[in-house]
């Protein structure tokens, strides 16, 4: 079952508006792949390309290798798992899952069989012959799986189906999910504006950002090689620090951001520097050390503007003397406690950075609302 | 209901208009309606015998009607004609109701809606008019299709019930367009998606997702439909032949040829049983409650 999808350069526009830029991506067969970014970006839009309910203005959709570019919604090897959910509410469990093999014409007994399998799978064994009505939300959610996998799709498409539960609920099924997604080996893809949820369940994550994808690649090289500033600042928390090249060292790039000690970072080998080049450093909260205004070892100086306790970790906002505003993760563990009782609003404090946790990208975005990143230097 | 009232207006304004509505419903529909079934219980007399020994209790306006072949022939007729209305009604007025609700832009949607609603701004008889006019035997419809070579020689389209059935469906397709409308506009376009997801094609995603969703709607228009139907008297009266004679129209002639109101009361009062038969029995067809009818 090769339930393969290949983008080959689709675009979407809806009059004068583009919705997609031209894109083309593979996503394997057997894959948890997530679109990732924040409402209007066109994730959801090349979800509906892929499901049939556009057709790309230009460029083609296939699956397994076939095109699937004209073909009706009815007729693709997908399913999709809707964000409201869309179970049929006058139909009991039962005859929701079995709907699409009704379509199929398949006969009562094999439908019931293949339900009661599927029930199972979900871990709602018995409960078919109740209303829809009378579920949970997180039961509802198991069915809507259900019903999607009934029709045996080689692709399964999830837009934001967690987004309604709560966050004990959410947490727990996207270990479902996942669990689900390995059992079957169906390709699951998976659009959502949530990080998190991203992060945890996919192989391969691809960031979106105004119709474009900004970059495709596991999590943990998103999170710790964004190549584009929209990256750095989306996929997790990030301190700005734009600036100029002042020397180039094998991977690690020298900064000159107005600071009193310049800034080192490791470069992105995709996108190398020169000395002279305009370039930002970024800085994650949890790479700062932050000490007692009498530890010299720490090479900036700082006034503690704000504290906010997030359980496993308190977050600092930091006014810098020389200007601008980091923010700094100070983790909970029992051997740092005490240092957050000098660290209270309105103290001095120390900090400072090692420069393998950061990473330099080419280029000085500027005007970017983007509330998850500090742009040290446009406050300064 | 009545604590709900005297919580939001107090009691003084809940008082009037609970009487206000009681009056209304007591002067303007009971009083009138006993009144008419009083009248079809006894025999039509003179004003001076009124009261006397001939004023008695009787069953002779009935035993009229069901020794009366012709009468009970178009009283069927009546049945089965609004029957065939309301079913011809809900045939036109589905997809329309479907494509204002689901597919329509808003702007195309307004326009539709207009259009729809213009024409009811002329009188009924007016309208009813135009259609007498529409398929005369050298009207534009006969010209129509003769010039296009479809007929080759003009049809008589007011003779028998084409003309009749044309001119309801037109008169009618309001009261059923908007109930629809109602009931398909609240359906959730994701469950239409999820239906065509899962490989339905058009026609089972109406059969099984859409029409089961607009069913208190379509009863709503149905009942309309057909009691407007079954009462109406311009349109086969303008639109039909003698051979299409309404049961409204029998009833029209008792009161005001025949001047035998008693035994008019009789027969709208056979009407209005059958009308309230047919409720009820599209209530069970449609298993909706008087509740769902009302929204």
């Amino acid at each position: 079952m090769d339930g393969r999808v290949t983008l080959n350069q689709v675009a979407m526009r809806f009059g004068d508006f583009t919705a997609i830029q031209p894109t083309s991506l593979e996503i394997e067969s057997g894959e948890f792949f997530s679109f990732l970014g924040p409402s209007g970006c066109g994730k959801t839009t090349l979800l509906n390309m892929i499901s049939g309910f556009l057709t790309p203005s230009e460029g083609s959709v296939a699956i397994g290798g076939v095109d699937m570019t004209r073909v009706p919604v009815n007729r693709r090897p997908t399913a999709m798992i809707f964000q409201n959910l869309a179970l049929f509410p006058l139909m009991s469990v039962y005859r929701n899952i079995e709907f699409g093999l009704e379509v199929r014409g398949i006969d009562r007994k094999q439908r019931r069989d293949k339900a009661d399998e599927l029930l199972d799978l979900v871990a709602l064994s018995g409960s078919g012959d109740k209303p829809v009505a009378e579920l949970s939300g997180g039961q509802k959610q198991r069915i809507a799986i259900a019903r999607a996998l009934a029709v045996e799709p080689r692709v399964l498409l999830l837009d934001e189906p967690l987004s309604a539960l709560d966050l004990k609920l959410r947490q727990h099924m996207r270990t479902e999910l996942k669990a689900i997604q390995r059992k079957t080996g169906i390709t699951f893809i998976y659009i959502t504006h949530d990080q998190g949820e991203a992060l945890t369940m996919s192989d391969r994550v691809a960031v979106m950002c105004d119709g474009r994808i900004q970059q495709v690649a596991d999590p943990m090289t998103l999170y710790r090689q964004p190549r584009t500033d929209f990256v750095a600042g989306f996929v997790g928390e990030n301190n700005r620090f734009p600036g100029r090249v002042a020397a180039v060292d094998g991977g690690m790039v020298t900064l000159d951001a107005g600071l009193p000690a310049p800034l080192r970072g490791h470069a992105d080998a995709a996108s190398p520097l020169a000395p002279g080049d305009e370039a930002t450093l970024y800085v994650r909260p949890e790479q700062w050390r932050v000490g007692s205004a009498g530890d010299s070892s720490l090479r900036f100086g700082g006034v503690v503007q704000a504290e906010h306790f997030e359980g496993a970790w308190l977050t600092l906002e930091i006014a810098l003397d020389q200007g601008g505003t980091v923010r700094a993760h100070v983790p909970q563990a029992l051997e740092s406690a005490g240092i957050e009782s000098q660290l209270a609003v309105g103290s001095p404090c120390r900090l400072d950075y090692s420069p393998r946790g950061a990473l330099v990208l080419p280029g000085v975005e500027r005007g970017r609302a983007n509330e998850e990143s500090v742009d040290v230097a446009a406050t300064a | 209901m009545w604590r709900q009232l005297r919580n939001r207006f107090g009691l003084p304004l809940t008082m009037a208009i609970v009487s206000l509505m009681g009056i209304w419903l007591i002067v303007m529909v009971l009083l009138p309606q006993w009144q008419m079934i009083d009248y079809s219980f006894h025999p039509s007399l003179l004003p001076a015998e009124r009261g006397g020994a001939k004023d008695v209790w009787s069953l002779t306006n009935y035993a009229t009607f069901f020794h009366n072949e012709i009468h009970l022939a178009i009283f069927f007729k009546t049945i089965w004609s609004s029957v065939l209305v309301t079913a011809l009604t809900l045939i036109v007025s589905y997809p329309l109701a479907y494509y204002l609700a689901k597919v329509a832009t808003p702007g195309q949607a307004a326009l539709c809606l207009l259009l729809l609603i213009v024409p009811f701004w002329i009188n009924e008889i007016l309208r009813t008019f135009a259609w007498y006019i529409i398929f005369a035997f050298r009207g534009p419809l006969n010209e129509l299709l003769f010039a296009l070579g479809l007929i080759d020689r003009p049809i008589r389209f007011l003779n028998g019930d084409t003309g009749v059935l044309v001119g309801m469906v037109y008169a009618y397709i309001l009261f059923m367009v908007f109930p629809l409308y109602n009931a398909i506009e609240s359906l959730d376009t994701n469950q239409i998606r999820a239906a065509r997801d899962l490989g339905a094609g058009w026609g089972r995603t109406h059969r099984r997702i859409v029409i089961p969703h607009a069913k208190p709607g379509i009863a709503t228009g149905c009942i309309m439909t057909f009691m407007l139907a079954a009462g109406s008297y311009a349109v086969p009266a303008l639109l039909g032949s003698p051979g299409s004679r309404w049961f409204t129209q029998i009833i029209y002639n008792w009161f005001f040829e025949g001047g035998d109101w008693n035994q008019g009361a009789a027969y709208a009062f056979l009407l209005l049983v059958l009308c309230i038969v047919f409720v009820t029995a599209i209530m069970r067809i449609f298993k909706v409650g008087l509740g769902d009818i009302a929204k």
